[in-house]
């Protein structure tokens, strides 16, 4: 026979390595896959502080959420605490009015706008509303733009 | 009474012939250890499996329990704090010896043909003694775990494409939570020793494959002893493996008792428990890394931490194939490599610098301080 035919044995050993190599291809396809978790059991996006009310004039940290409530007189919004620079927690300065951030020296305005330091962007304002037993509802999944505070 | 008794009791017997049956020749390789940096490694990473061992007795990966296993090492486990210091103190050590033993063989330029595939091994060895300590560093759930983790998380978001997912896989969620405690508890307690283990016995078999297959070039050239007419490595005049076995064990032991009295004299540090609300006033990374983040705070982390740092580990990947020098093996500095030991030098000298810089010269804001300027309370 013709060395160079196509014979049974190289079909066989075709489909063997085509096989050897699509089930070790897709174990680590799924490995990869299962690496991603979907579902995470961390606290939700989206949540309920304290009634308007409650918040006094001025910037008020909610320490369990990392954010920021500010009101002024009757517009409330919420500002993320986290700087946007490598997500350390910022601190508010009241006596030097903004927020600074301890790990390399961001400082950002009262509404967020960078003003010194690493940070490339401002920090977000999160959307916030009113729910119906009156506590504020943040969602931090809604990112809204400067001067779009909430009227209460 | 007969001579070596004692001996022929212990050696001439079927069970230890059984199990030892005849030693492999005595290579140069094994005889003539420069500072024997590699053998150390090997010591610090037994040492690092045993104790880690020990503290997998007592360790949960549990975000509400872990810190008090921390500490319940230090005030009621017996011996708990000494195996958690010597855990921590060789981790730390093996980093810098790991980084010596890279730079003894970069400047005796033993990289060159045909050992390039060694080096290779020899920086994936490096990575993971990184990955290593990284990973360990969160297993504590203290400040300092908490916030060095959330700068290298960010870090790897600013990967540019795959960011955001990397971060994601890393952490197992959008959080520095119970799963990314997971996650780097696997990591570091079974991918990596396994990793290292098996490549540290390919580095070991594959050096001395190398000495044997390039004879006696490499490492003769600075000996003044002449080497034996046909070196295929049958030494066993001069040397037996008793001899190296004695001195290798000698060598163990002095390593294990410094960091003994290292772990008795000196606690492994431990901050508060990990609080996400509030920051550290300056948060700063593990030391390691510190040069790494004191190049993050003179801008955007994708070239500070992404694009410098890959580069230099990439250009550290590739030195034995790039180089063309093809003198000066073997040699302390030689004259012919003066370019390459400069360059090297220097590219050290920073990275200490930078540590330095990060550890020393860093005040709260990350702002500038000398080192005995006192940092303003708040």
């Amino acid at each position: 026979m013709a060395a160079d035919l196509f014979t049974r044995r190289n079909f066989l050993s075709r489909v063997g390595w085509l096989a050897a190599f699509g089930t070790f291809g897709g174990l680590t396809a799924a490995s990869g896959r299962y690496l991603f978790p979907n579902v995470l059991y961390e606290p939700p996006a989206e949540f309920k502080i304290a009634p308007p009310e409650e918040y006094p004039e001025g910037v008020t940290f909610v320490s369990a959420k990392r954010i920021f409530v500010i009101r002024q007189q009757n517009l409330i919004r919420v500002v993320s605490g986290v700087c946007t620079h490598i997500g350390c927690t910022v601190r508010w300065s009241e006596e030097r009015n903004r927020f600074e951030c301890p790990c390399h020296g961001s400082f950002f305005d009262e509404n967020g706008a960078v003003t010194a330091g690493p940070a490339g962007k401002p920090l977000p304002w999160y959307g916030v509303s009113v729910a119906a037993d009156g506590r504020l509802i943040v969602d931090e999944h809604k990112i809204v733009p400067f001067r779009q505070a909430l009227t209460v | 009474m007969a001579v070596n008794t004692t001996r022929n009791a212990l050696f001439e017997n079927r069970f230890w012939k059984s199990a030892f049956r005849g030693a492999p020749p005595v290579s140069k390789w094994l005889r003539d250890k420069i500072f024997g940096l590699g053998l150390i490694n090997l010591s610090l990473f037994i040492i690092l499996n045993v104790t880690g061992i020990l503290l997998m007795f007592y360790y949960v990966p549990y975000t509400d329990k872990a810190y008090n296993v921390i500490k319940d090492f230090q005030f009621v486990v017996s011996f708990g704090a000494i195996f958690r210091n010597m855990h921590r103190w060789s981790a730390y050590a093996m980093i810098v010896l790991v980084f010596l033993h890279m730079s003894r063989v970069f400047y005796m330029a033993e990289y060159r043909e045909p050992r390039e595939f060694n080096w290779v091994i020899g920086w994936v060895l490096f990575l993971c003694t990184l990955v290593g300590a990284l990973t360990g560093y969160l297993l504590p759930w203290d400040q300092k775990a908490y916030w060095g983790m959330t700068i290298m998380s960010n870090v790897m978001a600013s990967v540019p494409v795959i960011g955001e997912k990397l971060k994601f896989v890393v952490l197992g969620g959008d959080e520095i939570g119970q799963s990314a405690l997971t996650r780097a508890y696997d990591i570091h307690v079974k991918v990596m020793p396994l990793i290292m283990g098996l490549l540290i016995a390919l580095h070991v078999i594959r050096g001395r494959t190398d000495d044997l297959l390039a004879g006696s070039q490499a490492h003769g050239e600075h000996k003044s002893a002449p080497a034996p007419e046909a070196d295929n490595g049958s030494d066993t005049a001069d040397c037996a493996w008793s001899d190296i076995i004695k001195r290798e064990l000698a060598k163990f032991l002095i390593i294990l008792i410094i960091i003994m009295g290292t772990s008795i004299l000196f606690g492994a540090p431990l901050e508060e428990e990990a609080n996400p609300s509030v920051t550290p006033v300056p948060a700063k990374a593990p030391w390691f890394f510190l040069g790494l983040q004191e190049l993050l705070s003179w801008g955007a982390p994708f070239w500070g931490a992404i694009v410098v740092p890959n580069a230099v580990l990439l250009f550290a990947l590739l030195v034995p194939y790039i180089e063309r020098g093809k003198t000066g093996s073997g040699v302390w500095f030689h004259p012919s490599r003066r370019l390459q030991n400069i360059l090297f030098t220097a590219f050290v000298t920073v990275a200490i610098g930078l540590i330095i810089v990060g550890a020393l010269f860093r005040g709260p804001g990350w702002r500038f301080y000398w080192p005995w300027q006192p940092w303003p309370l708040h």
